[in-house]
Parts: structure tokens; C-alpha cells; sequence
């Protein structure tokens, strides 16, 4: 592993060299690519079964309403076969936390007694086909009278979401450490501001999916679910339904997407398993479309920050006073709570920063519209942005460059464990070599220089944005505590297996929506056991195939489910290595395995196969070595206890229109402290891929709401996710510092998002000026603002 | 109602409702379930195939629409003897994919840009890729899949769509 910073090496290429001398490092070809690239990738929208039939359902146009009847004798008399509320009104979801303020609310499987939001599910109708089955839609007949809704976190309702909470607040927490009122008195600058974040939703490419089959013989349950948390999803459907687990299989195959979005249990999954229950042996399929992915899967991101921040005169950051609204929407998110955004937000507000005097309150708060969940960054691309802000205005105030306010406060590397005020650790501490690194690749002299000609000759006028953050990732039993749910998600096992033939199997918990985990946990089998990559087969997102996996989630798995894989083939390796040991009557410690060869250390050729080793293992029990069991595989679980922050530091010079009002990336630089990358191509893939993501959310994506609960961004037309013709080349370098785990790796999906908005408001602030308050930094917003 | 049509060079004959869509049509009834549906409205691009060599979406058509066409899907693009065409591989060489699910809409609009814009520079590639959303890439691995598929394709990759085979079968010569 290098200690060298790496910038923007050219990772282009797929390095097929890589079999053999370790495959780690290396950009090893994919193993999902083949299918997906040759139109053979398996999703759950192509599951196909015999005797199949689909499912489509009724949604609320509601935002608010009680439901007052339901007429279904129409569809039933057209040979429909239906389900509504009143069938699974015995079950509900209910989000699980002890935290003290918790308010636990239920969602029904299918609206009943009133819904919600506009969307939400009221009824289910099978039928042969998707067509014939919105055929029956129309034949339903849902009785509604609406109530008041609210929609906006901070407005006091008039009509209570839940009768449990009256001030639709479900939970509400104050992070406390120092004495904020007093420090704040005696500060040389105080900035205060009330920020809003837009309204985002994840929107994989694929959308929600499931096919659900009841199997009568073995009392045994089926679900093909396109899911992040495959092993989640059986525990608790079994829960739900009062079935033993080992009768609940949940197979997650290829899945389109889902930053977050697929990590929660919906009631739509429920209703489907329920509704195979009652048909037993007849396949029931949906596949839910965009508008109905729009409408009902989860949201993110609608937050309020009053923030009040702390600064003397040299701009050290002395404390900070916050409130944070959370917008969680209709329901508390099964099974992660509407605790998810509020908590991660006050957890992580201070980020990469020093801060002693920190005082905090967030909460959630139920509105009529869409629930909150996971989505990728949870909660801070809102809070960087809020604390970012605060660094702007208060080098603005007390004229310091605002790069240098930055480089005064963040921890380094000499603060590591850094402690922060909401008692996470901070172990990377690399920011300030990120920034030098970032700002070196943006050429910040340069960039400064140009935008001083600029304003001198009045051309369109530039700014740089910056954001540092920190990223937590791969979350042990530690820091996995803080919702309190009543389960923790720090552990994930594996299981490898060397087969008769010297090919080795994994079994791993680990899910995989893109992020490549077949290769890389091949990978570190492979290099672990010591054969070579092509002869690693990886399965994942089984429930009867792998032990136990929490899933995606957190940037955990490289963390976590690697260390499993790594971990265990460690033990296969030993295991090998005692039985060749045996059988060449060698000592141990003179063995070593390198492509599939076990070689006698000093000899230049193999003196035994792996192959060979386990056809003794498995067929030739004659042969084993007194004291060794027949058979070559282990299984163990890993949990680092901790978690593993990665550092990252974002920059851009923006371009700003003064005639549309739009924002022109002229160039956009990531550095992290990834730790070390195990497929470069992959770890870049990340990044960029967050940040466009965080892009998005920044200048056009807002799921917008009228005053009557109806979502008015229900297309893709008007949900604007950014294309080829948006997202600009972003240079992304590295400072990989190897983190205190098997693989020394840190998690990198989510890092990438907590940036974009924070830069772009900065950057415009930078250019021209003005207070950015409030996003997304749309063209009309920005235009707005330039018309004064 | 009864329509014929090529896809990837083979006969289909289909009985069809006349509001099934195109994309339904050639999922469910042909099984080529590589064209994918991401928004069903249009936007997304997932299921771009070629008509008569021209990309569409599949999702905004009815399956009666192409009576008498020739569809191309990602199915044919890879050569009988397994070979990738050139785009399929310059995308796995450039980690132009990660969860793959636009990746068959990508790949068929690829696929149309180098034919009719063999020269497109970096600026027209990002502007012809435009009609297609990747959410999980940041687009810049697919602008260089694109880029590098256009150096290492020395041939068309469509050849006259009404003989057999319109795709896939031809390679650059080492």
C-alpha cells in the first residue's frame, strides 16, 4: 500500500493483468460486468414464473383524509381478485427506538381508517397482466374526506398526522457538550442564519420490484425483492407474518440502484408477501413505475437549520448553536425511524471541525407527504452546507480568507482520536492535506486571479466553493448505537468454501446495487486464500445462501462485509496450509499459497496444488492427516466496533450567468482520504457518481409539494436528474491513509453527495456576493437573487 | 392484432393487444429482457433500442408501431462467437457501468452516435448522451467509454438493417 497522495492517475482500462499477483489495487475486470453489459443481467422485474399474475395498486389522491368506505364488489364481480386496508389491518409497521422522546407510530400495510399522504397505498388488485390489473383500478371504489394537510416541518399543524403526536413532532433530541450561551457571549463574532435544503429523492434508475410466491407444501415464503438488506427484509417479514425465519427466503439479484431508497422495508413489500399468503402457489409480481416511485418511495433532505455560530477575532470556531427540522413525512421509515435524518444531522453537524461548545436540537417532525428515509449521505449534504455557510459568513465578517478559516479549525492529524462535541471519533484526520491537494488541482491562485480580471472587466463573473467533511463509514456496534433501534447493525458474516475442485465459493452478506461487492470481495478472497481472481465466484443478496448480512447502508460493506471475506479466507488459508502441511509433511510455516500453488518457501515451483489439497479435504478422507476433519471452508462474522471516517475535501470554480441566471461548472475537484482503494476504478466510480448525485440535489432537484399535499414534481420532467450535458469532468484525487481494519479501507459511496451543495452555494456566494439561504441554486433562484 | 417484425435479425411473429407497448412486447413476449424500463414516460432513456436503425424509446411506443421494422437490442450487440462489440467493451474497460440498469439504453445510443457522428468529440458526446440518465456513474467513466469505443471502432457498427444480424457481428480487425 502506497503512503503516496495519488492525483487523478489515469485509471482508465481494465487491468487484466491482475489475475495472479494479486488482484487488490488493481482494476480487475467486474464479474457483474458480462451479464449486465450483454443485456443478461437478472433483475427482479425479470423473474418470470409459471402461473404468474400482477399486481397493481390504488393510491391515495389525498394528501390527508379519513377513508370513509371502500367499494370493491365491481372489481370482484370482473373476476378481479382485490385486497384493501380492512385485510391486513392486524399487521403494521412500527418503527422501533428507546430513545426517550420517540413518539412510535404505525403504517398500515394498506391505507385504512385514513391516509397520509397523496400516494399512499389504499388497495391492491391481481390480475393476468400489469394492463388488466390497472384495468381493475378503475373498478375500485375508494370513499374519501379530506382533511387538513400540512406539508411544510415548520408550520404548526392544524390536523395531526398521528393522534399519538399532536404536534406531529416524533422525536426530538438535544445534542449538548460545553457551555455554548456563555462562549457565544464573550465572541468576537457571532453569525446567525435560518438555512433550507430542497426536497430530494434517490430515484435509482431501477424502481421498487418485487415478486412474492408462497410455497403451500413447506409453509414457506418466497420474495424476490429488489432489496439493499435482503437478511433485514427476512427478519422481519418473518416478524410481521409470525413466520419462522428459516421459512422466509428474500433473494435480492441484480438490483438497479438504491442509494438508501431500497433499504427501507415498504409497506407495498409486506403487502405483496401477504397477498402470495393468501394465493398460494400463484407468483404475484409488481414492478412499481416512476410516478408511483416519485409519489411514494422514500424522500430526503427537507430540512430547516437555524444556526448560530461562534467566532474570535483570529476565526477559530468557538461554538455553535443549532436547531435542525426535519421533515420525515407521513410515516417513521421501517424499520430505521424517523430518528434517521435528524440524529445524523445533529451527530455530524460540527464535521471535520474543532468544536468544544456545541449545543444542538433536532427533531423529526410528520408532515403529509411522502416518507423520509435512507438516501446516500443521509442528512449531511443539508448539515455540511449549514456548517459550511457559517465558515463563509464568518470569514466574510472578519475578513479571512475563507479557504484559511477553514485550514485554521479542522482536526489534523495530531488531534487523531479527535473526539467530536457529539462524542464520535475521528480517525482520519487528513483534511488540511486533502485541501492543499484539492486547491493544487483546482489551481486556486489562478482561479482567484481570473476572477479579480473578471470583475475588473465585467465579465461573467466566477466563484470558488469549498467543502470539508467527513464521512462516517462502516459503522460498528459502537457507533451504529445512536438511533437506539433494537437491533445493531455492525457485523456482517462470510462464508468461503474451497470446492473439490480447487475453486473457491463465497457466501457473502454483503448486497451489492452497483458498487461492484462481487468483484471486490473476490478480490479479497482471492488474495487472502491465495488463488487466483478468476477463480472466486461470489454469491450474494441470498438469504438461504449466506449467513447473515446487514446489507448496504452507511458506507459499511467495504468496511465490514470485506472484513468478513477477509477475515474468513485468512482462516481458509490456514486451513489449507495445515492439511497440505500433513499431507507433504512439511512444517506450516514453511508454506505459503500463492495462485492456487502451495509452495514450500525457498523452492521455486509449487510442490501441491489447492486442488489437490481439497480433493483430499472432500474424496479422500484415506488421506487426511490424523486430527483433521474432512471438508476446506470457514465462516466468521466481523465488527470493527467503531467506525472508520473517511476525510474528503470538494472545490470548484463556478461560472455565473448574470442574463439566466445559471450556474457553468468550470471545474470541480474531490480529494479524499479514502483509505486504501482495492479497485481504483471502482472507488473513483463512487465518488463521481455521489457528487453528481449531490449536483443534482443542488441546481434542479426539488420535489415541491402544493399546499394541498399533492406532489407537483410527479414526472421525470420535472424531477431533474442531471445528464451527460450537466455533469462537468471532475478531477478526483486521493490521500489514502490506511484505516485500523483488516484491509485498512474506509466506505466511499456517500462522501461524494455531502459536497455539492455547500460549493455551489459557496461559490455563488463567493461570485457575487449574496447570502445563499436557501436551495436548490436553480437558475430562476439565482436570477432572482441578481434582479436584487 | 398480428404483427411481424425483425429483432436482432430473427423473425418475431406476435399477437398483440394494441395498447401493449413495444418495450412490454419485447420483454415479456420476445424475453429479451435487456431493454429496460426506468420511467416508462419517456425521460429516462433505459429503453432506447433502434428502429430501422433509428433509437427510440421503447416505452413510448406501441409494439403494432413496428409491423414490418427491424429492432436492434442490446441482445444483438455482442458477436455470435461471444466476441463484445467494441462499445460493450469499451464500457467494462472504463467502468462506464455500475449497476447496469441504463447501461442497455446507453450502450444502443453509443452505438448510434459512433455511426452517425463517427468523429464526435468530447463536448458532442455529452451532448448526444444527454437523452439517457445514469444515476450511478457521474457519466464521466461513459463519456470515456464512448471516447474510447469511437477510436477502436474501425467498422460500422450497423450494417444494413434489413440483412440478418445488423449488429454485433463485425469487429474492428486486430
Amino acid at each position: 500500500m502506497s503512503e503516496d497522495t495519488v492525483m487523478a492517475e489515469d485509471s482508465v482500462g481494465v487491468d487484466d493483468t491482475a489475475a495472479g499477483a494479486g488482484s487488490l489495487g488493481r482494476n480487475v475486470r467486474r464479474k457483474e460486468d458480462q451479464r449486465l453489459i450483454t443485456g443478461h443481467g437478472r433483475f427482479v422485474t425479470d423473474v418470470e414464473l409459471p402461473r404468474m399474475r400482477h399486481v397493481a395498486f390504488l393510491r391515495s389522491p389525498y394528501g390527508h383524509a379519513r377513508i370513509t368506505g371502500a367499494d370493491t364488489a365491481a372489481a370482484r364481480d370482473a373476476g378481479f381478485r382485490v385486497f384493501t386496508g380492512a385485510d391486513f389491518a392486524h399487521i403494521e409497521l412500527r418503527a422501533q427506538s428507546a430513545l426517550p422522546s420517540y413518539v412510535e407510530t404505525a403504517q398500515p400495510v394498506l391505507a385504512h381508517q385514513k391516509v397520509r399522504f397523496a400516494g399512499e397505498a389504499v388497495a391492491a388488485v391481481v390480475a393476468a397482466d400489469r394492463y388488466r390489473a390497472e384495468d381493475g383500478l378503475e373498478l375500485v371504489e375508494i370513499d374519501y374526506e379530506p382533511l387538513a394537510p400540512t406539508v411544510c416541518a415548520w408550520e404548526a399543524p392544524s390536523e395531526p398526522v398521528h393522534v399519538e403526536a399532536p404536534d406531529n413532532v416524533l422525536l426530538e433530541r438535544t445534542f449538548d457538550a460545553g457551555d455554548v450561551d456563555d462562549v457565544l457571549a464573550s465572541a468576537a463574532v457571532v453569525v446567525e442564519r435560518e438555512l433550507t435544503t430542497n426536497r430530494h429523492a434517490g430515484n435509482p434508475m431501477e424502481c421498487r420490484a418485487g415478486v412474492a410466491v408462497w410455497d403451500a407444501a413447506d409453509g414457506k415464503l418466497t420474495f424476490w425483492n429488489g432489496t439493499q438488506v435482503p437478511h433485514i427484509a427476512r427478519n422481519m417479514i418473518a416478524e410481521l407474518m409470525g413466520l419462522p425465519e428459516g421459512r422466509v427466503r428474500v433473494i435480492a439479484p441484480d438490483v438497479g440502484g438504491g442509494f438508501g431508497v431500497k433499504s427501507v422495508l415498504y409497506p407495498e413489500d409486506l403487502a405483496l408477501c401477504l397477498m402470495a399468503r393468501e394465493m398460494p402457489g400463484i407468483p404475484l409480481k409488481w414492478v412499481e413505475d416512476r410516478a408511483e416511485h416519485l409519489l411514494a418511495a422514500t424522500h430526503a433532505r427537507d430540512h430547516r437549520y437555524l444556526m448560530k455560530a461562534g467566532f474570535d477575532a483570529e476565526g477559530t470556531l468557538l461554538a455553535v448553536d443549532a436547531d435542525v427540522t426535519c421533515n420525515v413525512g407521513a410515516y417513521s421509515v421501517y424499520p430505521w425511524t424517523a430518528g434517521i435524518e435528524p440524529l445524523m444531522a445533529g451527530g455530524l453537524l460540527s464535521g471535520p471541525y474543532k468544536l468544544e461548545n456545541y449545543r444542538c436540537t433536532v427533531r423529526g417532525v410528520a408532515t403529509n407527504t411522502a416518507p423520509s428515509g435512507p438516501y446516500r449521505g443521509v442528512a449531511r449534504p443539508a448539515s455540511v452546507f449549514a456548517m459550511e455557510t457559517m465558515f463563509d459568513a464568518a470569514a466574510a465578517q472578519l475578513g479571512i480568507d475563507a479557504i484559511e478559516i477553514r485550514r485554521r479549525n479542522v482536526i489534523t492529524p495530531a488531534d487523531i482520536p479527535y473526539k467530536m462535541p457529539s462524542r464520535l471519533v475521528d480517525d482520519s484526520g487528513h483534511y488540511r492535506e486533502c485541501l492543499d491537494k484539492a486547491l493544487e488541482a483546482l489551481d486556486y491562485d489562478g482561479v482567484r486571479a481570473e476572477q479579480r480580471r473578471r470583475r475588473e472587466s465585467g465579465e461573467s463573473p466566477i466563484g470558488i466553493g469549498v467543502a470539508i467533511y467527513n464521512e462516517l463509514t462502516g459503522l460498528g456496534r459502537a457507533a451504529s448505537a445512536g438511533p437506539r433501534m433494537p437491533f445493531r447493525t455492525g457485523h456482517d458474516a462470510c462464508t468461503v468454501r474451497v470446492n473439490p475442485d480447487g475453486r473457491v465459493t463465497v457466501l457473502s452478506g454483503v448486497t451489492s446495487q452497483g458498487q461492484g461487492l462481487e468483484t471486490t470481495v473476490a478480490q479479497i478472497v482471492a488474495d487472502a486464500v491465495g488463488v487466483r481472481y478468476d477463480d472466486v465466484d461470489v454469491r450474494i443478496g441470498d438469504t438461504d445462501e449466506s449467513l447473515w448480512g446487514f446489507g448496504a447502508f452507511s458506507s459499511r460493506q467495504a468496511v465490514i462485509g470485506g472484513g468478513a471475506a477477509h477475515n474468513t479466507a485468512v482462516e481458509v488459508r490456514k486451513k489449507i496450509i495445515t492439511l497440505a502441511a500433513g499431507l507433504m509433511e512439511a512444517a506450516e510455516a514453511d508454506l505459503r499459497i500463492e495462485d492456487g500453488d502451495v509452495y514450500v518457501v525457498g523452492e521455486p515451483k509449487p510442490y501441491i496444488t489447492v486442488a489437490e489439497v481439497a480433493r483430499v479435504a472432500y474424496l479422500e478422507s484415506n488421506r487426511l492427516p490424523d486430527g483433521i476433519d474432512p471438508g476446506l471452508d470457514a465462516t466468521t462474522f466481523y465488527d470493527p466496533i467503531r467506525g472508520a471516517f473517511a476525510a474528503g475535501v470538494q472545490v470548484a470554480a463556478v461560472e455565473i450567468d448574470r442574463a439566466t441566471g445559471e450556474l457553468r461548472i468550470l471545474s470541480y475537484v474531490c480529494v479524499e482520504d479514502a483509505g486504501r482503494a482495492m479497485h481504483p476504478q471502482i472507488v473513483d466510480g463512487q465518488i463521481a457518481g455521489a457528487i453528481a448525485q449531490g449536483l443534482g440535489g443542488a441546481l434542479y432537484e426539488h420535489l415541491v409539494y402544493d399546499d394541498a399535499g399533492n406532489l407537483s414534481t410527479g414526472t421525470l420532467l420535472d424531477y431533474l436528474m442531471p445528464t451527460s450535458a450537466e455533469v462537468p469532468d471532475m478531477v478526483i484525487g486521493h490521500v489514502s491513509r490506511p484505516a485500523s481494519n483488516p484491509l485498512g479501507v474506509r466506505g466511499v459511496g456517500e462522501g461524494g453527495t455531502l459536497g455539492p451543495n455547500a460549493v455551489l452555494a459557496g461559490a455563488l456566494r463567493d461570485a457575487l456576493g449574496i447570502d445563499v439561504d436557501e436551495l436548490p441554486v436553480s437558475p430562476d433562484r439565482v436570477w432572482k437573487e441578481l434582479q436584487g | 392484432m398480428k404483427i411481424s417484425f425483425s429483432v436482432n435479425g430473427e423473425r418475431a411473429d406476435l399477437d398483440v393487444e394494441p395498447r401493449r407497448t413495444l418495450a412490454d412486447a419485447l420483454r415479456d413476449d420476445c424475453g429479451l429482457t435487456g431493454t429496460h424500463l426506468g420511467c416508462e414516460h419517456g425521460v429516462c432513456g433505459a429503453c432506447t433500442i433502434l428502429i430501422d436503425g433509428e433509437p427510440a424509446r421503447a416505452c413510448l411506443m406501441f409494439a403494432v408501431q413496428v409491423d414490418g421494422a427491424s429492432v436492434s437490442t442490446v441482445e444483438g450487440l455482442q458477436g455470435t462467437d461471444g466476441e463484445l462489440h467494441p462499445v460493450q467493451e469499451a464500457f467494462v474497460a472504463c467502468h462506464g457501468l455500475q449497476c447496469g440498469f441504463c447501461t442497455p439504453g446507453m450502450l444502443m445510443s453509443a452505438c448510434h452516435l459512433l455511426d452517425t457522428k463517427p468523429d464526435a468529440d468530447r463536448e458532442t458526446i455529452r451532448a448526444e448522451m444527454s437523452g439517457n440518465i445514469c444515476r450511478c456513474t457521474g457519466y464521466q467513466s461513459i463519456v470515456d467509454a464512448v471516447e474510447r469505443a469511437r477510436e477502436g471502432m474501425c467498422v460500422p457498427a450497423v450494417r444494413d438493417s434489413n440483412t440478418a444480424a445488423p449488429w454485433g457481428a463485425t469487429f474492428p480487425e486486430e
